[in-house]
């Protein structure tokens, strides 16, 4: 809502605040001021500029040469606009003016003319969207005078933000009503400049249908417009609005369009009322019906558009078709024009919900419908359309025909609140008594009556009559007038709750905690995507490239390495959490937490003292199992194939050639075709499972394949990887710790000459169960390839530490233990030891 | 006899732990173990000279000790070796030192961290709930009407009629109230989304961090305090806290919060910042309590939502929104 503050000064004379006390009042009884403009601030530099005469410019056929009386005497202005009017006021920036936007006025040279000065637009003040043509001045004005003061622009603007439930403050009286201690008792409309005095006419009132002036009103649905008055003016002569009424328009952020316009909207703006004039002679025989809209009937509406209405919409309708769609937009074939003579002014009460339907079928909305949506004063319509009359009778002339016509089906009785004082205490926490509660209600409108020991009657005021009608309504109300700094800040004994620590957060923040400090960093990407990241669609997206919700987050993550590297950041090392989303048959999708990782580019920061070593997919194999002894406990990392090749997988081993089709793809659907999806994105062989103790595989990682990534030459091997995280995490079993050993190890190193087809995994395991209880470790310490070895053959070696419980090893036994190793390894996997 | 040997091994390991140098070392071994002239070659020498009942001993001793001085000179060795290999010269420490990589916590998510540990210092625990929800839990339930143009203050996506991605994390107020008695005392981080935008302060997908409180006696005073104590915890001990008039649906009365935060400048002068809108608040709407259940005559509570992402960004002077979530490497890496 925009707020002329000199208007609102206006309305309730004895204010007697200043514009920087009045938005901090505001702001703490609940309706801050956004942003306000100082306009004679703005416009400080622009003054009364007379044209004293214009002619062509010698040079240039669409340019004038004028002559402009300023604050300095006559110079010669360059103009232009296609009309300027010798003897006419205008705007006028001389040399040296600084225009609201910036721009600064020189004395400039065009096609060979000297211009000292600038005649300025609406647009150009930034006082309206108008640039046709500069601002005409109307009246008299003295040359060289400040342009703002001399409009009436000396003025504050304020946007004042405005919550849903308070449709009240959508007007000047109602916001002069909040900052005026007396609040409604201090308010006190101004006469219009030339009025002859407040309109004073009688009612021709009737339920559903009345008539007056040769115009008769009929409403066909009393629920949906509970009042219709209708004032017949004749004899209006439509022109421009005087200058008070178009500069108090502009103040207020509105265009001024003609006098008769004009007036409905000063109403509106000042009161909160919506108004609307007909020409009377548009509507057929002269007959308002305010009904739905019949089947098949259009209305193209006043800016120019055709609406696509329909028959649950509420019309304004003549004997013939809808005219109006009631509450939101006049129609174009009805509107009142430079022609027009003899109208009809409209102020309907029009239900809220019923305008917010139609308004938002329609894809409008209005200031019309703004208001009627949050709720219109039923108890100040009167006093509106008599100030309307008045206003139209002052600036366009005609003659108000017979009375105004009062169609009133349905008489609004104002809401009786019944309010505890003992309930508004216990909810605030301070004693308020009754008197204090009244004190409190009264200036604002209520009607407070004592109904019992406990219990008082509050009346609503109209204004109020859509967000006060419940008891904690009105204890709202009591706590905001009573100020809410004005409450203590004490804070009393807790109770626990009964709710436990979603134990979900908690394996969140570890595996956070972990990751980073591995050297990963955490983003954040948005769970929306393009189609071929999910399988879950939006009714309503934004875009295409958020159209659906992510199946899986890596994907995402994937593109912001793409981010990263056009930027020519080489190092990226990402890891985010968040849901992901899978389709069901019946319901809403199903949600997933996920971690997803991805690492490229160097494996440490560059150093000096040794080459540089990109990530590869051991390195994501050691962030899997990070992950997965945090999340999954029980689950193993092992290389993809291995579970759908033979049941339980035995370790980790480099997938065999040739295994594309036992990857993870296969085991997707085969009628899925997406490729990006999670387990697909990796290279065939190079990609890891994790196998929950279950046997389901809860997590992927590996080299993503090349392809999928638009990334630049120079970027070297991506590995990423994603698991599933438990809905609810079983808490983490305890460690049962073990003595540290008594007594010496015996350590042993092998090597075994292993044919490229053959996983080293197979010959580890092999190892590990022929070395029996006494093994203590046993891993891969070692793999060589090297010319002198047999072609198609690397060394794999093995060191095997051996311990015994309470005794020292002797070297005969674990002499005799490596012998059963190297035997059962060849007679297992058909490798031979390297000798 | 054995008292000297031991002695003798004590010195002896002291001087190869104390050796620079594989010259040194090389001295050492020589001193003790040399055929001819080391200390304990000629002690084993000497063991002739002993009685036959004295001799096993001190000869498995001699032994013993001989070994151990062995192993501890082969990995001494080993270590000066690599040593080495840097050079013999003593290191340059104005060369740069070698570290890891530093990954870091999102600034958002440090915020949430932030915010979570101090609710749980006033006994908040932690609740989710899911990013799809219904109408239903997104806005009937939290009082406000789909008819209403409250409605309107969050443009919502949905998925299909009824179905729609949350708009706020309030749903999680009626999930948490409709599985778990009173008392409430909980706070729920999560992901939110809007039909907005990228532009420099909107995302379509942003996180939110609600709270909710429902007791018997629980009042407005209380409301103000745990939240003025918050804001003092989290923004510095002189924060002002201010409570502004509000309308939310689910909330009533319902306020805006807002913080003056102090701030000491290099000069060491004090300095305090404007107002800044942080949190919107309130005391529950009866109708909530009403919706789940609850008995609003007997209970009471309040409840925040406040945007961990706008909170980010005066934290860290960051000027647009979208730098949180573009994942640039060079702009997580400031957060270490």
């Amino acid at each position: 809502m925009k707020v002329s503050f000199r208007w609102v000064r206006d309305v309730a004379p004895g204010i007697g605040l200043r514009a920087a006390e009045a938005m901090e009042r505001l702001a703490l009884r609940g309706a801050p001021v956004e942003e306000a403009v100082d306009l004679a601030e703005r416009l400080k530099d622009v003054v009364i500029g007379r044209v004293l005469k214009a002619g062509p410019h010698p040079n240039a056929d669409r340019l004038k040469l004028c002559r402009v009386a300023g604050p300095d005497g006559e110079v010669p202005v360059v103009c232009g606009a296609p009309v300027v009017q010798e003897g006419a006021c205008y705007p006028f920036a001389p040399v040296g003016a600084v225009l609201p936007g910036g721009f600064r006025i020189g004395k400039r040279k065009i096609r060979g003319c000297y211009s000292e000065g600038m005649l300025c637009s609406e647009r150009e003040l930034e006082l309206g969207q108008d640039h046709a043509g500069i601002m005409l001045l109307e009246g008299q004005y003295e040359v060289g005078a400040p342009f703002a003061a001399a409009v009436g622009l000396d003025d504050v603007r304020m946007d004042v933000e405005v919550t849903p439930n308070r449709g009240d403050l959508l007007s000047h009286v109602g916001i002069a009503r909040e900052l005026h201690p007396k609040g409604q008792g201090g308010i006190a409309l101004p006469p219009f400049p030339g009025s002859r005095g407040e309109q004073v006419a009688g009612f021709a009132r009737g339920a559903e249908e009345a008539a007056s002036g040769g115009c008769r009103i009929r409403i066909e649905d009393p629920y949906l417009c509970s009042r219709y008055l209708g004032a017949v003016i004749r004899g209006v002569t439509v022109g421009p609005s005087p200058a008070w009424l178009a500069d108090r328009l502009r103040a207020a952020g509105a265009r001024p369009i003609n006098n008769v316009v004009d007036a409905t909207n000063y109403v509106m703006l000042e009161l909160g009322q919506p108004l609307h004039a007909f020409d009377l002679e548009k509507l057929a025989d002269a007959t308002i019906v305010v009904g739905r809209a019949r089947p098949g009937e259009s209305l193209v509406t006043l800016d120019d558009e055709p609406r696509a209405i329909t028959p649950d919409m509420l019309m304004i309708r003549d004997a013939r078709q809808p005219v109006a769609i009631a509450g939101v937009m006049g129609g174009r074939d009805s509107e009142v024009s430079r022609q027009s003579s003899d109208i009809l002014l409209e102020c309907a009460l029009f239900e809220p919900r019923q305008v917010r339907a139609t308004r938002r079928a329609l894809a409008m909305s209005t200031d019309a419908s703004y208001r009627f949506e949050r709720g219109v004063d039923p108890s100040a319509m009167e006093a509106a359309v008599l100030r309307a009359v008045s206003l139209i009778l002052a600036t366009a002339g005609g003659t108000l025909d017979g009375e105004i016509i009062d169609a009133h089906p349905r008489p609004w009785v104002p809401p009786v609140v019944g309010l505890r004082p003992s309930r508004a205490s216990h909810v605030l926490g301070v004693d308020f008594t009754p008197d204090a509660i009244s004190a409190l209600l009264v200036p604002l409108g209520y009607t407070v009556e004592a109904a019992g020991a406990d219990r008082l009657d509050v009346t609503v005021p109209g204004h109020r009559s859509y967000d006060t009608l419940r008891e904690v309504d009105l204890i709202e109300e009591v706590a905001r007038t009573h100020g809410y700094d004005a409450f203590p800040e004490v804070m009393s004994a807790v109770r626990a709750g009964t709710v436990p620590d979603h134990p979900l957060f908690q394996l969140e923040d570890r595996l956070r905690d972990l990751l980073a400090a591995n050297g990963i960093s955490e983003a954040q990407t948005p769970a929306l995507g393009p189609k071929r990241h999910g399988d879950v669609a939006l009714l309503n997206p934004m875009s295409q490239d958020e159209s659906h919700l992510r199946r899986d987050r890596l994907p995402g993550l994937l593109t912001h390495v793409e981010r990263n590297m056009s930027r020519g950041v080489r190092d990226v090392r990402l890891f985010e959490i968040g849901t992901a989303f899978a389709p069901s048959d019946d319901g809403p999708p199903m949600e997933s937490s996920r971690v997803a990782v991805v690492l490229t580019g160097g494996r440490t920061p560059p150093h000096w003292s040794s080459p540089p070593e990109p990530f590869n997919v051991y390195d994501m194999a050691g962030v899997l199992e990070l992950i997965a002894t945090e999340a999954c406990p029980g689950a193993t990392v092992v290389p993809a194939g291995a579970r759908a090749a033979g049941g339980r997988p035995a370790g980790r081993r480099r997938a065999g050639v040739g295994s594309v089709d036992s990857g993870p793809a296969a085991a997707w659907g085969a009628d899925e075709t997406s490729a990006w999806v999670t387990p697909r994105l990796f290279a065939p062989g190079r990609c890891y499972e994790v196998v929950s103790d279950g046997g389901e595989a809860v997590g992927w990682g590996g080299q993503i394949r090349p392809e999928l990534l638009d990334l630049p030459p120079w970027a070297g091997a991506v590995v990423g990887a994603e698991v599933v995280l438990p809905a609810v995490p079983a808490p983490r079993p305890d460690v049962t710790a073990r003595d540290l050993p008594d007594q010496p190890a015996v350590q042993r190193d092998m090597a075994f000459l292993v044919p490229l087809g053959t996983a080293a995994g197979e010959v580890l395991d092999a190892a590990r169960k022929a070395a029996g209880r006494m093994l203590e470790t046993g891993d891969v310490f070692d793999v060589y390839e090297g010319e002198d070895l047999p072609s198609g053959t690397r060394s794999v070696a093995l060191r095997l530490r051996f311990r015994a419980r309470g005794r020292t090893l002797t070297d005969r036994e674990v002499d005799k233990t490596c012998r059963r190793v190297l035997r059962t390894v060849k007679e297992k996997t058909g490798v031979e030891p390297r000798r | 006899m054995i008292e000297d040997l031991r002695r003798l091994e004590e010195d002896a390991l002291g001087e190869v732990r104390a050796a620079r140098d594989p010259r040194e070392l090389e001295e050492v071994r020589v001193r003790y173990l040399g055929r001819r002239d080391g200390l304990v070659s000629r002690f084993l020498r000497r063991l002739g000279g002993l009685s036959p009942e004295e001799r096993p001993a001190a000869g498995a001793e001699a032994n013993r000790v001989k070994g151990a001085i062995d192993r501890l000179l082969e990995e001494r060795r080993a270590a000066l070796s690599l040593d080495g290999a840097s050079g013999e010269a003593d290191p340059d420490l104005t060369l740069p030192a070698r570290c890891g990589w530093q990954g870091t916590i999102h600034p958002v998510s440090r915020v949430i961290d932030d915010i979570w540990s101090i609710f749980r210092s006033l006994g908040f625990t932690r609740a989710r709930g899911p990013e799809v929800d219904t109408e239903w839990y997104n806005f009937v339930a939290l009082n406000t009407p789909l008819d209403h143009p409250a409605a309107d203050e969050q443009d919502t996506l949905y998925l299909a009629p009824g179905l729609l991605l949350r708009s706020h994390t309030s749903p999680v107020q009626i999930r948490t109230m409709e599985q778990y008695p009173p008392p409430i005392r909980i706070v729920a981080p999560g992901m939110v989304y809007r039909r907005d935008t990228y532009d420099a302060t909107h995302t379509p997908a942003f996180a939110q961090i609600e709270g909710l409180v429902v007791d018997e006696g629980v009042t407005f005073v209380d409301f103000k305090a745990t939240l003025a104590e918050f804001a003092r915890r989290f923004w510095g001990p002189g924060t002002r806290v201010r409570f502004r008039p509000s309308f939310f649906p689910f909330t009533e009365p319902s306020a805006e919060v807002d913080v003056k935060r102090v701030i000491v400048r290099e000069d060491g002068r004090e300095e305090e910042t404007d107002w800044i809108e942080v949190m919107g608040a309130g005391m529950v709407d009866p109708a909530v309590l009403d919706n789940v259940g609850y008995d609003s005559e007997r209970y009471t509570g309040w409840a925040f939502g406040m945007g961990p992402a706008r909170v980010a960004l005066l934290r860290h002077g960051v000027r647009d929104l979208r730098l949180f979530y573009e994942n640039d490497m060079r702009f997580l890496g400031q957060f270490s």
